[in-house]
């Protein structure tokens, strides 16, 4: 069983679907130093980060309890596969180096 | 005259508030002292914030220093829930919260996405 498990250990998901549905992140994700407005800072650096932790946050966002108007829409439209793998997208950017 | 001065006050005014409110500003941390004040947090997120002891909890390394700041603001306030992080940022002034901002966002770590 181990031996089928992918290379990259904790990663579960398709980063190359994963990178379709992150277009649409990208258009604030993926823009340096975009800002959110009301109030002010900037969106969050999602490559590399871990992917639990992503995961858990785009649930978090579906259910509603974390706030933010944007993000809840988007997460919505989200399954439990695309979370996978739009997460494992996010990860592989930060293995690349890139 | 009293008019005009009036117009001219009203637009340095607003200039300065402006100034005065961007990002850039609002987060005016020491990283030093961040990393001092980031013992706890260490314990947890690792000493530049690359490190986390468990995968649920982020990365904070590279992370903006204005989204640092926004993110432990909410866990003091309660508008960003987690019962972890609500006793820790409990705690922080907002200078604490400046510094250790600085801190990890001047660390290696965190990319952003790329636009293809």
């Amino acid at each position: 069983m181990i031996a089928l498990m992918p290379l990259s250990g904790m990663a579960q998901g398709d980063p190359e679907r994963g990178e379709v549905i992150a277009y649409t992140c990208s258009g604030c994700h993926g823009i340096p130093f975009y800002k959110n407005v009301y109030p002010t800072y900037s969106v969050p650096k999602l490559g590399g980060q871990n992917q639990e932790y992503l995961i858990s946050a785009l649930k978090a966002y579906r259910e509603g309890t974390r706030k933010h108007a944007t993000m809840q829409a988007q997460a919505a439209t989200l399954s439990d596969q695309d979370i996978l793998d739009v997460t494992a997208y996010f990860v592989s950017i930060g293995e690349n180096g890139s | 005259m009293n008019r005009l001065n009036f117009l001219m006050g009203m637009v340095m005014t607003s200039i300065l508030s402006a100034s005065m409110t961007s990002p850039s500003h609002a987060a005016d941390g020491d990283y030093r002292r961040g990393l001092e004040k980031s013992q706890v947090c260490q314990s947890c997120h690792g000493r530049t914030g690359n490190e986390s002891l468990q995968p649920s909890y982020p990365k904070l390394a590279g992370q903006h220093e204005d989204y640092l700041v926004h993110a432990l603001k909410s866990y003091r306030s309660g508008s960003r829930q987690n019962a972890v992080m609500a006793g820790f940022a409990g705690n922080l002034s907002d200078q604490d919260i400046a510094d250790l901002s600085a801190w990890y966002s001047r660390q290696d770590g965190l990319q952003d996405l790329e636009v293809e």
